[in-house]
């Protein structure tokens, strides 16, 4: 939908606002200028789309007509390769997968580090400076350090292999951000209200769940949001991980259909978009959060 | 460190002050309390010893040892891994040496491409009277997209008879089309990839740099166009430097990327052609996942703990730079 509106944007920004500007007297300089950035502003949105648009171009062309090339609009659009990767080459069953993986390691991310990041936030203890930064330190720690210690300790635990040997490592990975990003939400609510609420006689828990939560529920959204994408997309754990097609996620699935066959871009593509098109959904559906909240985590 | 460098942003760009910090140290513990909070941690904690601590510690032990995975014992090396990689081995150093190279390379080009487009998008965007919400989500489509589908739609127009051939061919510019493909060419792959790392990069940058320009008092901008200072010479002389702050974290996350990040070369041209796109990360995977039955994942974790380490010095001496000034 979005690529669809993006032409749209290109006619309208550059020459309405030209033309009724001139009839006030605006100098040259300033229609000229207003061109220019309307230009490099549509100018910078076909390149963002650019791949997209050749992704659905592929997906709805056939075999024939992916091979011959050509142009973007496909000459006679059929659904049958969507239908046809989504049923036949399994993608169904992959994308279940990746919800599954997505899901648990989301719900993960947001019940133990908004916990942990309320006691660093609110809570007095021993250590907790310490513990705060050497959670945020992990964030300069390479995944590739990692990443071989991570299948060699799975594979002694014999979770190598499973959904739960990847959710664990991608829960722990999120940590330095989370912790980063929740306690700095949590720290700006006010202690007034926490010291009132314990006045009324509020544990601990009630504090962190009826006060705490609440308030930093854009905070949350914006970290599910960071931690179901990138999860989603996740590929080298994933590809060093899974050897079982049936535990088989979206990305190695894609993987997999590229390396099985001569290429077929048509399938490909329309792989990639079965890929793609939730996690486009998702971000506009809650975009809002998502700027907000990655702004006020550098405002810090 | 980290922790550092919202706070010496945010001291540059918003005026609010900081909430929160250093309040109430002078309190006594409580019991009750303490209890509730090591709780309230414990759960990261236990997953943070078993795949964080004990994985980490586990990695720098096996970088001083050879195995190959599978053999019950490991042989000791102490830092024979290290001065392999390094030069002392004329198998496994040039092309550590060859990577390392490339690695620069993408850690020049790709963060300075970031920044140089990043910042002309930001300060049009902020101009822009329409359509700047449509705008910005299409601008972030290509960052949350990043991954093996992207890579695949970027191979497929890639590709000796993809679209950008076609395209340059039909604006009349064939001869600047890749024949062999833009990852096929030796001399076109490093930059085609750096070019798509940095299409990747170029939306939480702008995202950044907008939220900069939105904390700026219009005040100073207009103080500086009553002086008669153009355009350019206000956004060069006034804006730049106000938002140097999220110059160096954009600079920052971009050059951790470049050092460390390799899917993108794995997925597209997997270090080839030849080996023109290897870099330091996709070496050290090809040695943790890549070499078969050979002793060397003692190696592949002495070049992940220099990646490591080559990653801390250069987030040091951003923070460093930035600061003095």
């Amino acid at each position: 939908m979005a690529i669809r509106t993006a032409p749209a944007a290109t006619e309208a920004t550059a020459p309405p606002t030209a033309v009724p500007r001139r009839a006030r007297r605006w100098p040259a300089r300033v229609v000229l200028a207003r061109t220019v950035i309307g230009l490099l502003l549509a100018g910078y949105a076909v390149v963002s789309l650019y791949p997209f648009l050749w992704m659905v171009s592929a997906a709805f062309k056939t075999q024939q007509e992916v091979i011959a090339g050509g142009h973007l609009v496909p000459r006679d659009p059929t659904l049958s390769t969507l239908v046809d990767t989504w049923n036949r080459l399994h993608f169904f069953d992959y994308f279940v997968n990746s919800l599954k993986v997505t899901g648990a390691t989301t719900i993960g991310v947001v019940v133990i580090y908004s916990a942990a990041s309320y006691a660093f936030a609110a809570l007095h203890f021993p250590g907790r400076r310490a513990l705060y930064r050497l959670f945020v330190a992990l964030l300069f720690v390479p995944g590739v350090v990692t990443l071989l210690p991570v299948v060699l300790l799975e594979n002694r635990l014999a979770i190598l292999g499973t959904h739960l040997g990847l959710v664990l490592p991608f829960v722990n990975g999120t940590a330095p951000f989370a912790v980063l990003l929740l306690t700095n939400a949590f720290r700006a609510v006010p202690s007034e209200l926490r010291d009132s609420a314990r006045v009324d006689g509020a544990g601990e828990l009630r504090i962190f769940t009826r006060v705490y939560l609440p308030l930093a529920r854009p905070a949350l959204v914006t970290i599910a949001l960071l931690t179901a994408i990138p999860t989603w997309n996740e590929y080298l754990l994933t590809r060093v991980s899974l050897n079982d097609p049936a535990t088989y996620t979206l990305p190695i699935a894609l993987q997999a259909l590229k390396s099985s066959q001569v290429v077929q871009y048509n399938s490909l593509m329309a792989g990639a978009l079965i890929v793609v098109i939730p996690v486009i959904i998702l971000f506009l559906a809650a975009q809002r959060y998502f700027v907000n909240g990655l702004t006020g985590a550098i405002k810090g | 460190m980290t922790t550092d460098v919202p706070t010496s942003l945010g001291a540059a760009t918003v005026t609010r002050g900081r909430t929160g910090r250093g309040r109430g140290h002078r309190r006594r513990y409580q019991g009750r309390e303490v209890a509730w909070a090591y709780a309230f941690v414990a759960p990261a904690i236990v997953l943070f010893a078993v795949m964080g601590v004990y994985t980490l510690f586990w990695g720098l032990q096996l970088s001083f040892v050879q195995w190959n995975g599978l053999t019950p014992t490991w042989l000791w090396v102490g830092l024979r891994n290290y001065t392999d990689l390094l030069w002392a081995s004329p198998v496994f150093s040039p092309p550590v040496r060859a990577a390392a190279l490339n690695t620069v390379w993408v850690m020049i080009a790709a963060p300075l491409l970031t920044v140089a487009i990043s910042f002309p998008l930001a300060l049009a965007l902020n101009r822009a009277r329409r359509f700047v919400g449509l705008l910005r989500s299409v601008y972030f489509v290509p960052y949350i997209t990043t991954g093996i589908a992207v890579y695949l739609a970027w191979q497929y127009v890639l590709e000796p008879n993809g679209a950008i051939n076609t395209l340059l061919g039909a604006l009349g510019l064939g001869s600047l089309s890749q024949p062999q493909g833009w990852l096929g060419n030796p001399d076109t792959a490093l930059p085609t990839l750096i070019v798509i790392m940095v299409w990747s990069a170029v939306p939480v940058a702008t995202l950044l740099y907008l939220t900069g320009l939105q904390t700026i008092d219009p005040a100073l901008t207009e103080a500086a166009q009553i002086d008669g200072a153009s355009w350019w010479r206000v956004n060069l002389s006034v804006v730049w430097p106000l938002l140097r702050g999220i110059t160096a974290v954009i600079l920052l996350l971009n050059l951790r990327d470049a050092l460390q990040g390799f899917q993108i070369f794995l997925i597209m041209t997997d270090g080839g052609p030849g080996d023109h796109t290897n870099v330091l990360g996709l070496q050290t995977y090809r040695l943790a996942f890549q070499s078969e039955l050979a002793p060397t994942l003692g190696l592949a974790s002495a070049l992940g703990w220099m990646l490591f380490v080559a990653a801390v010095v250069v987030a040091f001496v951003n923070l460093r730079v930035t600061r003095e000034r």
